[in-house]
């Protein structure tokens, strides 16, 4: 892991028609790998932008509950309604279409967990940041998480044996048939639904601004007012078309974090939905 | 770039402190926002709703209640109206009782007065016949003496008279007797 590696912008001299003659250097992954400010810390990448962005989505999270749960009334203003409106967004959106009336009381941890989720998509929004999700670490972190909630769940309403049953052998098939589906279901549940349930929302966090760096980097590239005029002129032109690319999407990563969020946030509620309740 | 590429550190390797960091995340979050804020906002959710919810409900109720009153009071009203009818109907028996009493009372007491009336005419009858009797006898004796007194020169005629006028009337007389009796 080199230094020059974790270096974002291109060769800051290199553009189009430049006389240089050095070509366009792609963003790299190394743009996730930004330099740590105390690295010394064995089988870590350290302390860098990522744990930074994490505080403030933290904090912006912190901030926005609380500000939407102060001086509450019966008559909401403009501010509660905001609050309720997310609250209600979920309720009916993600906790009551997977688990009905007895999915209320995950209705705070859902809100919570998706508002967290969002946040941290969100700071790849601010120029030149990145998405803290688009750190396996993370999504892996809130994967876990809801695994060990489901299993914990399932076992305290269906109990032990009847958890691990009920998912490996689901009930209502012929006899013979388990013997296809038993493989599958453990695969299946205890694996590859945790794995995916992470690698998603990592993902497309990871994709998105990697999309949107390249935009970005080949709009700094093809700018080059330096050169003669005409050139100058078409280089202004490709400059602006990727500009033009950038903000497209830019909007449409918006609407990514967003979905992104939500899918993580219905999964999980689809997840301990199985727990609260044999499968079908 | 090759060489670059090569070097690259791997995207899948999960950073362990990363990953706790994300766990104080979580749970910062969870006891802020999932056990503090979010909660709040539901109570005050739920408390509109009761409050909405508890409005229909007393509408509801009061209308329930103007339906049962209105029931009730219709049901007061037909109950009145029968009433009425019975009453009216007991009007009509008893008047028509009343009129038939008051006519067999009158007929008793006519008959009782036609009896009366028949008693009291027998009763003068009967005296006045007493009466007649007895004048009867006066009369017919004083008659008896005037006569006697004109024709009392001839002896032996008086006698006769005399004789006859006493034999008819003692026969009469019996033969009255029996008729009244």
């Amino acid at each position: 892991m080199s230094a020059d590696v974790r270096i974002l912008a291109a060769e800051p001299g290199c553009h189009l028609f430049g006389d240089n003659g050095c070509g366009f250097t792609a963003p790299t992954i190394g743009m996730f790998f930004p330099e740590p400010w105390f690295a010394n810390i064995p089988g870590s990448a350290g302390i860098d932008l990522y744990l930074v962005l994490l505080l403030v989505a933290v904090g912006a999270v912190l901030l926005l509950w609380s500000w939407f749960s102060r001086k509450l009334s019966l008559v909401p203003g403009r501010r509660q309604s905001v609050g309720e409106l997310l609250i209600l967004f979920i309720r009916d959106n993600i906790t009551r279409p997977t688990m009905g009336e007895k999915g209320d009381k995950f209705i705070p941890f859902m809100t919570g967990i998706f508002s967290l989720i969002l946040a941290m998509n969100f700071t790849g929004l601010i120029p030149g940041m990145l998405p803290v999700n688009s750190n396996l670490a993370f999504t892996v972190m809130f994967a876990l998480t809801i695994y060990v909630m489901t299993i914990v769940i399932g076992i305290k309403h269906q109990g032990g044996w009847g958890y691990f049953r009920n998912q490996i052998f689901p009930p209502g098939m012929p006899k013979w048939i388990y013997v296809l589906v038993t493989p599958i279901e453990i695969l299946s549940v205890f694996l590859i639904r945790p794995v995916t349930h992470a690698l998603r929302l990592f993902a497309t966090m990871f994709a998105g601004s990697l999309l949107l760096a390249v935009f970005a980097y080949g709009g700094w590239y093809m700018l080059n007012l330096t050169a003669e005029p005409m050139l100058a002129a078409v280089s202004v032109f490709y400059s602006g078309a990727a500009l033009l690319g950038y903000i497209a999407f830019f909007v449409f990563e918006i609407a990514i974090m967003l979905i992104q969020a939500f899918v993580f946030t219905l999964l999980a509620s689809l997840y301990l939905n199985q727990s609260l309740e044999a499968a079908h | 770039m090759l060489l670059e590429l090569a070097a690259e550190p791997n995207i899948l390797r999960i950073d362990w402190v990363k990953f706790t960091f994300g766990a104080i995340a979580l749970a910062v979050v969870y006891f802020f926002v999932v056990r503090k804020s979010v909660p709040k906002v539901m109570k005050v959710l739920d408390e509109r709703h009761d409050a909405i919810e508890g409005g229909i409900e007393r509408a509801k109720k009061a209308e329930a209640e103007a339906e049962e009153i209105r029931q009730q009071y219709r049901e007061k009203l037909e109950e009145s109206h029968r009433e009425y009818a019975q009453e009216l109907e007991k009007a009509k028996e008893q008047r028509a009782a009343i009129i038939a009493e008051a006519r067999e009372e009158a007929q008793v007491e006519a008959q009782r007065i036609i009896e009366s009336a028949k008693a009291q005419i027998e009763a003068d009858r009967q005296q006045a016949f007493v009466q007649l009797r007895g004048e009867i006898g006066t009369l017919s004796t004083e008659l008896a003496s005037r006569i006697v007194g004109e024709t009392l020169s001839d002896s032996a005629a008086q006698t006769r008279v005399v004789d006859r006028f006493l034999e008819e009337l003692g026969q009469d007389e019996s033969a009255k007797q029996a008729e009244v009796r």
